[in-house]
């Protein structure tokens, strides 16, 4: 690769995926017929002081074809990405929203907005989504410093982005895990309350779909539990997230497999 | 009817040195070096906003003197060339030395055969890690590409810079000490430069990927106390 110098009339500017397209490193866009694997349970919960995500760790697709997979991750210091669908185009997505993060803020030295992240994914979703069937559905979490405040957004097949107040979820998971989130979000959350609540959403979908995996006590793999907040993003210790899922696990021992009457 | 005068290399070289220096010579002058714990980036600059120094990639910094508008043509490219060689490859294999490289190439080109030779001076600064030594490569207007084995100065007033900060400098000293000889350089003798007028980077293991930190004239002031 040589030096990429362009003219004034066509300098892709501060955006990496404008310049990768330029250059002919951005993923193809060539139509394909082949299905990938697909199948998740991510969850965004809003609280006081910013926002909790919770992801399942379990990539399916006619088999279990992995148990550790990691659907989320700091796109920086104050943005969380996670993603759904097919995993090659997922880790691809992540990547490039990464870079591209960082690429506009040393090209410009200034960060990009909260919102200004969320809108420019837009058109990279839509570019992949309607020209493939390896669609990717992420989900899009931070701390907006400059209104000093949690923030969610999500996206459709289609690249279009909505800004979320309460919580998100994606994934093949996402009918069981939003049902628990629809019965126990409250405005008033806590941290410890949105933990508790993302982590019981995460469990009832790892109950209820084959394609979400629970907490696996036999290889000690629990969900991913992340907070991002005025600190940035911070992920749960895997002891930490361990302790909450086996309590979770004993109340429903001593319930029979159901909440029973509470949400717990 | 045109009429064409045969102009030797030489002369046409030296014509052209000669304009490249005098570019580079209206701007203010940076100094670069090496301190115990990293390198240190320091630049007279009057705007805020305009930058002279620059992150490029986690262990790589750019500085430029000269005409604005070109270095920092020069410094996009470069973050362009960092982020698509680090997607492209690994993180790892972005190597200052290739980098350093390609800019000596494009001056190079530029003043054999560009319209005008451009009126910049640049330097691509490494930190070292396991895998890679710490560097200062100093490229000049016409190409040449120097490995600079401590500090670096860029800048019109180059040669009595040079001096001033090497009579305090044989040895490699703390970023406190590197950052107070190097305004002193920067200023000579006979005046001072305001924390405000100073531009100052450091590339420096914080436990972080990114090495690169732009100081704020508060830290600087507090360093320069």
């Amino acid at each position: 690769m040589g030096l990429p110098l362009y003219d004034a009339h066509s300098d892709p500017g501060p955006s990496f995926f404008q310049y990768a397209q330029t250059a002919g490193f951005a993923p193809s866009q060539h139509a394909s017929t082949l299905e990938s694997p697909h199948a998740t349970t991510v969850i965004a919960v809003r609280y006081d002081a910013g926002v909790v995500m919770v992801g399942d760790r379990q990539a399916t697709g006619n088999y279990i074809a992995s148990r550790d997979v990691r659907k989320i991750e700091a796109a920086d210091r104050f943005t969380a990405i996670a993603i759904s669908g097919t995993a090659a185009r997922g880790i691809e997505f992540i990547r490039m929203a990464q870079l591209s993060f960082e690429h506009y803020e040393k090209m410009t030295d200034s960060a990009l907005s909260l919102e200004g992240k969320a809108n420019y994914l837009s058109p990279i979703i839509q570019r992949n989504n309607l020209s493939t069937p390896l669609i990717v559905i992420p989900l899009l979490a931070g701390w907006d410093p400059s209104h000093r405040v949690g923030r969610i957004f999500e996206y459709d097949g289609a690249g279009g982005c909505y800004e979320r107040f309460d919580f998100a979820t994606i994934g093949s998971g996402t009918p069981f895990a939003e049902n628990t989130l629809r019965l126990g979000f409250r405005t008033d959350l806590d941290r410890e309350g949105a933990l508790e609540l993302g982590a019981i959403a995460l469990y009832e979908a790892g109950d209820n779909d084959p394609s979400t995996g629970g907490p696996d006590f036999v290889r000690n793999i629990y969900p991913m539990m992340v907070t991002i907040t005025e600190q940035g993003f911070q992920e749960l210790d895997v002891d930490d997230v361990a302790a909450r899922f086996r309590s979770i696990n004993d109340r429903r021992t001593q319930s029979g497999g159901v909440a029973g009457g509470t949400l717990r | 009817m045109s009429n064409y005068f045969y102009v030797s290399p030489e002369q046409l070289t030296k014509d052209r040195a000669e304009f490249a220096q005098k570019g580079i010579a209206r701007g203010r002058s940076m100094v670069a070096a090496i301190y115990d714990n990293g390198v240190l980036l320091v630049a007279e600059n009057p705007s805020a906003s305009l930058n002279k120094i620059s992150e490029i990639y986690d262990r790589i910094a750019f500085a430029g003197a000269g005409k604005y508008n070109e270095f920092d043509r020069l410094r996009e490219a470069g973050i362009r060339w960092a982020d698509g060689t680090g997607f492209t490859y690994s993180r790892e294999d972005v190597d200052a030395r290739a980098l350093a490289n390609y800019y000596a190439q494009h001056l190079g080109d530029m003043f054999t055969e560009g319209q005008k030779p451009l009126e910049v001076e640049i330097l691509v600064a490494q930190l070292g890690s396991t895998i890679r030594p710490t560097k200062l490569y100093r490229i000049a207007y016409e190409g040449t590409i120097s490995d600079e084995p401590r500090f670096a100065v860029l800048g019109g007033e180059a040669e009595a810079i040079r001096e001033r900060f090497a009579a305090n400098e044989e040895s490699v000293h703390s970023l406190q000490e590197t950052l107070k000889n190097a305004v002193g350089a920067l200023a000579g003798p006979d005046r001072t430069i305001a924390t405000s007028e100073l531009e100052v980077g450091i590339l420096e293991d914080r436990g972080a990927r990114r090495t690169f930190l732009r100081l704020t004239d508060e830290q600087v002031s507090e360093l320069l106390r």
